[in-house]
């Protein structure tokens, strides 16, 4: 993906810093409904029920804090990607037992091949590094998480 | 060290269920284990214990990985992984 279609798929719109709520499905349902709220949204009765039913099959929990709920779904019509982050900790059912503090949510359209496992490969290549997360903690605006997260997935 | 080199039969390949089974194998047995792409340096394997780390790898069905293991239960672990990679998703 080149900036511009990274600019698009992780809008400003689509980043929160404020603390997320304190359980798997509501942080799931919150990133959703960022994505709702910025338009990017077209039927979230399925996109939810795709995300779920890929937490079904395994967690997205993937440990070392983070939570990447993931699905190809026809609840939206472009690829789509939203943040949110927790100082707490939210138990995301990782092998690690690590409470996760970092979320991305990857929606992708059911048409577009493996789009999303190329997304989530690219992000969870950097967020294995400790200070790619430390700088996502870190980081004061969205527009700042969005140039890290443009970085890090380019 | 003991290594093989196997083809990934999943057809989502090292993702989702099939990726969380071999994660779990590897925390199993008594072995540190690297994978990489067929053919990876040594210094660009990642370590299998790590689901974040697996999955970062994003390798696709009908690709081949490379599986390093050391340990009192190396060659044991590798069986067991070569097994799970060599299984059809719908049959784990």
């Amino acid at each position: 993906m080149n900036e511009t279609e990274l600019k698009e798929l992780i809008d400003v719109d689509l980043i929160s810093l404020d603390e997320p709520p304190a359980e798997k499905r509501a942080v799931i349902e919150h990133l959703l409904d960022l994505a709702v709220e910025a338009g990017r949204v077209s039927d979230r009765e399925q996109a939810l029920a795709d995300l779920l039913a890929r937490e079904e099959e395994s967690t997205t929990g993937v440990g070392m804090g983070i939570g990447i709920p993931h699905a190809k779904t026809t609840g939206v019509e472009e690829p789509t990607l939203a943040f949110t982050r927790s100082t707490e900790g939210v138990d995301f059912g990782a092998m690690d037992d690590e409470p996760a503090t970092l979320f991305f949510m990857i929606l992708v359209p059911e048409g577009s091949s493996q789009d999303h496992l190329t997304i989530l490969s690219s992000l969870s290549r950097s967020l294995v590094h400790d200070e790619v997360r430390q700088r996502l903690h870190d980081a004061e605006t969205a527009a700042d998480v969005q140039r890290i997260i443009i970085e890090e997935v380019a | 060290m003991p290594e093989r080199t196997v083809e990934v039969v999943p057809e989502e390949g090292l993702h989702a269920r099939p990726a969380s089974l071999f994660v779990e194998m590897v925390n199993d047995h008594d072995a540190t284990v690297m994978i990489g792409p067929e053919g990876a340096a040594d210094d660009d394997l990642v370590n299998a214990s790590s689901m974040l780390a697996v999955t970062g790898l994003g390798v696709a069905g009908g690709e081949k990985l490379r599986i390093v293991a050391d340990g009192a239960d190396a060659e044991d672990v590798l069986d067991a992984l070569e097994e799970l990679l060599s299984t059809p998703e719908d049959e784990l």
